[in-house]
């Protein structure tokens, strides 16, 4: 029951929601209270399995091996706390501010509904039936603002992604007809029994849907499109919660699924990482705007995760999962930050950006920290270098981007006299503390990430 | 019999790809209908084998798989959600830009970024 209740109470409340006019602000503080109650739930869900170890639950009573699989476990609990968490600032951001159009409330309670399923579900073809469910949400949520250059970003963000989600499901129709199942425990242990070259072309299947959900570089060119013409709260929505799943699906089916061909392309994803990171920071450093300089910094980010992917191992899943919540949490507190003004928000943005640099005393810090962890352990001097060469010029990206909007006369003018409701600044500040309080007391942080990447090594090989 | 699906669910795959270079919202959103086609012609080529129905199989006789034709039929309805999505957000952007090639809505955006940046260097 403890597994559903994430799940159904979003659900619920979304369709309840679909049905009422979504620009009343009491239609949008009800999408507040049912995304805190799932919010709620989840955290529940995480304290339970995180201290007992995985839960599982078998839809309809059915026998295991007939029914569909409902499975937590650390990785996914974590990310589906972080994903809810995103939400619920970005929602809370958007109500205050006004929210402009009917279903805003409703779509972002059935992307929660979507992304708590993927990351809750143990059967290969549900993970696509919740991807698609959270994809769709989240392309009508791209369109939000109805310009028409919001329009075509949301058209171009729906036709890429889609062909990474029809590959996926190609990937999911060979991984069927080479195993016979789709229970992705009986898929890890069956798949180690079956012809090698099929089983590397289904992984490559898999890493090319994901790398486009998360942005990695050959996959990258919709990302600032999309990024840029949003509005601060979906664009924190877009990098917060459903660019996780990009993360969480590499670590899914890249680690506990298919080990053995992560471990073959090892090369290829540190190449491509490093590619990500050299070419979304130089593009960052670049440019001018904010949107414009976050949307690019986040293309960087994600070859970090990918490094860490790379790398393999208990630590190098462990720093992957670290790095992949850190990032999430300041790239949430970024975006919602960028268009407003006043006390509290600068030392609010200023927080975020030296988590993205990788500075103490913030959650980024511990992020770079247990990269360079795995780079030692590896005794590789070029991971090491990269990481600190990498941080260093998001360093300097962050700190232009501060100097233009937050000093300089410019900045400020752009976007606007005056400041910003206080409780606006507030929610942004209340995300910055969490920021800090991760990086003064990252204990829990990474004991999670060790758990997540044990739950990752506990799937049969 | 593999192959031959195969091959097939390969040429609809590529008929949707070079689709989807076209500068034209329309024919995007018919390669993409191409390609969920493709991959719903792969759901039911991976279970593919002779058999009776399985609700009315003679005891010991064999069953075709049912399960993919359940991932099919599902995979149908998303791909139906999706191509009226698409095609929704392409009449959007056709009833407020007036035009449903790519080409002319670039240049249109890039047009009225300019005016904004030369409006922003005026004030």
């Amino acid at each position: 029951m403890t597994i559903v209740a994430p799940l159904a109470i979003s659900w619920v409340g979304a369709v309840a929601l679909a049905l009422v006019d979504g620009r009343r602000p009491a239609a949008g503080w009800a999408a507040v209270a049912v995304l805190a109650a799932s919010f709620v739930a989840t955290a529940l869900l995480a304290g339970l399995v995180l201290a007992d170890g995985p839960r599982q639950m078998v839809a309809g009573g059915w026998a295991p091996g007939v029914g569909i699989v409902l499975r937590a476990d650390a990785l996914g609990v974590l990310f589906a706390l972080v994903s809810s968490g995103a939400l619920l600032v970005a929602l809370v951001h958007q109500v205050l501010d006004g929210v402009g159009s009917r279903a805003f409330g409703a779509l972002v309670l059935f992307l929660a509904t979507g992304l708590n399923g993927l990351f809750l579900t143990g059967d290969v073809f549900n993970f696509y039936v919740f991807f698609e469910l959270s994809m769709l949400a989240s392309y009508i949520l791209s369109c939000y603002g109805d310009e028409a250059r919001q329009l075509s970003a949301g058209f171009i963000f729906a036709v890429v992604n889609l062909l990474g989600s029809f590959l996926f499901l190609l990937a999911v129709a060979a991984i069927y007809h080479v195993t016979g199942t789709l229970e992705m425990e009986a898929v890890a242990q069956r798949v180690a029994g079956v012809e090698a070259n099929a089983v590397i072309l289904i992984a490559i299947g898999f890493f090319v849907a994901f790398g486009i959900k998360l942005g990695l570089f050959p996959f990258h060119f919709w990302l600032p499109t999309v990024y840029v013409s949003s509005t601060p709260a979906v664009a924190a929505i877009l990098s917060g919660a459903v660019a996780n799943i990009g993360s969480y699906g590499l670590l899914r089916f890249g680690a506990g699924i298919l080990p053995v061909e992560l471990e073959l392309g090892a090369t290829v994803l540190l190449v491509l990482g490093t590619a990500s990171i050299v070419y979304g920071a130089a593009q960052a450093l670049s440019r001018r705007t904010a949107p414009e300089v976050l949307a690019y910094s986040a293309i960087g980010q994600a070859g970090y995760v990918l490094i860490a992917i790379g790398i393999g191992g208990p630590v190098g899943y462990g720093a992957a999962v670290v790095y992949a919540i850190a990032n999430a949490i300041s790239k949430t507190l970024l975006f919602v930050s960028t268009e407003i003004r006043g006390p509290l928000v600068a030392a609010a943005f200023a927080i975020g950006a030296f988590s993205v640099a990788g500075l103490p005393p913030t959650a980024g810090f511990f992020g770079k920290l247990e990269l360079f962890r795995a780079g030692v352990d590896e005794q590789s001097v070029a991971l090491v270098a990269l990481v600190f060469v990498g941080g260093a010029l998001s360093f300097v990206y962050m700190l232009q981007l501060y100097q233009h909007d937050f000093w300089t006369g410019e900045g400020r003018h752009a976007q606007g006299e005056g400041e910003s409701r206080l409780a606006l600044r507030l929610v942004s500040f209340s995300v910055a503390c969490l920021v800090v309080a991760l990086g003064l007391w990252p204990q829990p942080l990474l004991a999670a990430g060790q758990e997540a990447a044990r739950a990752l090594g506990a799937m049969p090989a | 019999m593999t192959l031959l699906f195969a091959l097939a669910v390969g040429v609809i795959f590529g008929s949707g790809a070079s689709l989807l270079l076209k500068p034209d919202l329309f024919r995007i959103t018919l390669g993409i209908v191409l390609i969920a086609n493709a991959a719903n012609l792969a759901l039911v080529t991976s279970g593919l084998e002779r058999g009776a129905s399985p609700i009315s199989a003679a005891p010991g006789a064999a069953v075709s798989d049912p399960v993919v034709q359940a991932l099919a039929i599902t995979a149908i309805v998303i791909g139906f959600a999706v191509t009226a999505l698409l095609l929704s957000l392409a009449y959007r952007i056709y009833a407020s830009a007036r035009t449903v090639d790519l080409d002319e809505l670039s240049s249109a955006e890039a047009l009225r970024a300019e005016e904004e940046d030369s409006r922003e260097l005026s004030v």
